[in-house]
């Protein structure tokens, strides 16, 4: 039988029995609206941490408890400023500074909130360096310079934080004494993030005045080409100095790049997870239409039996169940494809309106004709068994079939 | 010479089916032999084996034992694809149940043999005009099956069984679902076809039907040719 005309065979068949291929359609296209949607919002994550992992943060190292909870969090760990000149001395380090993150209560109005403070050198911006973010409005903190702050991007929207939108030179009660505000950071997509407050280590001191200040990481810019060792090195001259065996020790000492692939193997495991449970389903639905087609191909026994006596050979037979299995995969590949793209096209803009803008769904090619291609092997697949079932029919039972 | 003129030969044939323990021998060592443009009646009682020596004879079925020559190929030895091709070309099918696909139009449902030969669509079209017209379904093209009597659907199965010019018409009961008025009609062009140079082998419990129209009754009875009677007349 001509290619067109087997086709237009099986459509026609499809067409006969709207509601059940309709019904199976629908099963496989929410698997494959499902795998779309996190395929695109994982990409799209990788794509953020790609772009976190510049080229700036490549000579990047981190210094940071080993304790558990936040990175950055732990109130038993303490590293200081003698930790950080060992860490300076270290060959192969370029420069190295340590980071304060604490705990802030900002003010405006009589609504209180809490947010993160982070207390940095503008002279060495190191972390902004590896983050690649930039002040947006205003201008940077200069070294030492007390009494102002440059804020997240989000300070600067109505309803975000505080009910008014603050700008340039306002005032905001942090710790209840109210600081100058200099600059705004560019949007770094996450609200945590885009909340957060900047200031200087002087200011820190000042701002938490009678603490036993100490910091949190420490950030060093080292000789890319021997980051390895120059890790190595770190964490040997640490240990000495902080009096640890090893393999007792209560920090860690991580490239920027390690981090991030930590951070990517959990999002691997994350996304992977998510999606053997669309897979899952999509099996679920493959077995489904494995069921119609199998319920089709019984009710059409006399069907087959008569195009068998006109001179059908086994194999169009079998190409006319395969293709409409397929055809069923196909078209809800294309519906699953067309609604998981605009769900995730909406669900972006909410995230995006949420102050989630690194949950951005990144969308290719491969995307969209993966999704379909898939959709369509596994419609077609489902239907091998029934179609081989079809095409072995006796044609003289089966014209006796009633 | 004589042998060419045979179309249709079959050899001690028989055919058995395996229930359990038990052989039911359907059709058990039949000679037949038809040769060109003959009208041959296969005749028997429900149960004597005629459906069977017909689904062999038109090559849907491979014997037990014994060989079948249709226009001289050997066909209990053809795979099933080339048997498919054999019969899709050589034999036109006639249903007593019309069996016409109830999805396709009755044009399409003409088209269909030839679309398996693989003629081109036009081909294909103008073929099953031809043939709609001449069964007197000329204006009835588009209708789908349910939309017609018997006796017009048992004429579509007409046309449809000479859509790839067949050199044998098989027809099995092709009046026992129709009234003796339609049934008559549908004789009278099975008679016709005959006239123009096709076998015609029928199927039928009727002995009235087979001795009137028929030149050679095989009449059958537990799997076996109890008779062979031929009409004592010259055709031309």
């Amino acid at each position: 039988m001509a290619g067109m005309e087997s086709i237009a065979y099986s459509l026609r068949n499809l067409k006969q029995k709207k509601s059940r291929s309709f019904l199976t359609i629908l099963s496989i296209f929410i698997g494959i609206t499902t795998i779309f949607i996190f395929i695109s919002f994982g990409w799209g994550l990788y794509d953020y941490m790609e772009d976190l992992s510049s080229s700036s943060s490549a000579d990047k190292i981190i210094i940071q408890s080993k304790g558990v909870g936040a990175p950055g969090f732990d109130t038993t760990f303490a590293l200081t400023d003698d930790d950080l000149k060992v860490v300076e001395k270290t060959a192969g380090v370029y420069e190295a500074v340590g980071i304060y993150f604490k705990t802030a209560e900002i003010q405006q109005g009589t609504i209180k909130k809490y947010t993160l403070l982070y207390g940095y050198n503008p002279g060495k911006p190191l972390l902004m360096d590896t983050f690649n973010i930039e002040v947006e409005k205003g201008r940077e903190l200069k070294k030492g310079e007390k009494g102002k702050m440059v804020l997240g991007y989000n300070y600067q929207i109505k309803d975000k934080i505080f009910p008014k939108a603050l700008s340039i030179n306002d005032n905001l009660e942090v710790n209840g004494e109210k600081i100058k505000i200099i600059g705004f950071y560019e949007s770094v997509g996450s609200p945590q993030d885009d909340a957060q407050i900047y200031v200087t280590h002087e200011f820190v001191k000042d701002l938490y005045a009678g603490e036993n200040l100490s910091y949190n990481w420490i950030v060093a810019r080292v000789d890319v080409d021997n980051l390895e060792n120059i890790i190595t090195s770190v964490e040997k001259n640490l240990r000495k100095h902080r009096n640890l065996e090893e393999g007792k020790e209560d920090f860690f000492v991580q490239s920027f790049e390690s981090l991030m692939d930590s951070y990517s193997s959990a999002l691997n495991i994350v996304i992977g997870f998510v999606i053997l449970i669309a897979l899952i389903s999509v099996f679920v639905s493959a077995v489904n239409t494995a069921n119609t087609m199998i319920t089709s191909v019984l009710e059409r026994v006399k069907e087959i039996g008569i195009l068998k006596s006109i001179g059908a050979r086994n194999s169009e037979i079998f190409k006319i169940f395969l293709f409409e299995s397929g055809f069923l995969g196909f078209v809800a590949g294309v519906v699953g494809v067309i609604l998981g793209f605009v769900l995730s096209y909406i669900g972006g803009c909410v995230l995006a309106n949420l102050g989630w803008g690194f949950l951005a769904p990144h969308y290719s090619f491969w995307l969209f004709t993966g999704c379909i291609l898939f959709a369509t092997v596994t419609g077609a697949v489902s239907g091998v068994l029934p179609a081989m079932k079809a095409s072995k029919i006796n044609p003289v039972d089966a014209l006796r079939y009633e | 010479m004589k042998n060419k003129e045979v179309i249709i030969n079959l050899k001690n044939v028989a055919k058995y089916y395996y229930m359990g323990d038990n052989i039911v021998k359907a059709v058990d060592g039949v000679d037949i032999s038809i040769k060109q443009g003959e009208f041959v009646a296969v005749m028997g009682p429900s149960g004597s084996g005629k459906s069977t020596c017909m689904n062999l004879i038109g090559s849907l079925d491979i014997p037990t034992k014994g060989v079948i020559y249709l226009d001289n190929e050997d066909i209990s030895s053809l795979s099933e694809s080339d048997l498919a091709v054999l019969r899709g070309k050589k034999v036109g099918f006639i249903f007593q149940q019309f069996n016409l696909i109830p999805n396709l139009t009755v044009k399409e449902n003409v088209m269909l043999p030839m679309m398996f030969q693989g003629e081109s669509k036009q081909e294909r079209e103008n073929v099953a005009e031809e043939l709609l017209v001449k069964v007197g379904l000329g204006d009835r093209m588009k209708f789908y099956p349910n939309q017609l009597s018997g006796g017009q659907q048992q004429r579509v199965a007409i046309a449809r069984s000479l859509a790839n010019d067949p050199e044998v018409i098989l027809a099995d009961e092709p009046t026992g679902n129709l009234d003796t008025k339609t049934g008559k009609k549908v004789i009278d062009f099975l008679k016709s076809l005959n006239k123009e140079g096709k076998t015609v082998i029928m199927v039928t419990h009727d002995p009235n039907l087979a001795k009137e129209h028929a030149d050679i009754v095989y009449s059958l009875r537990d799997g076996k040719v109890e008779r062979i009677t031929r009409k004592n007349k010259l055709r031309i």
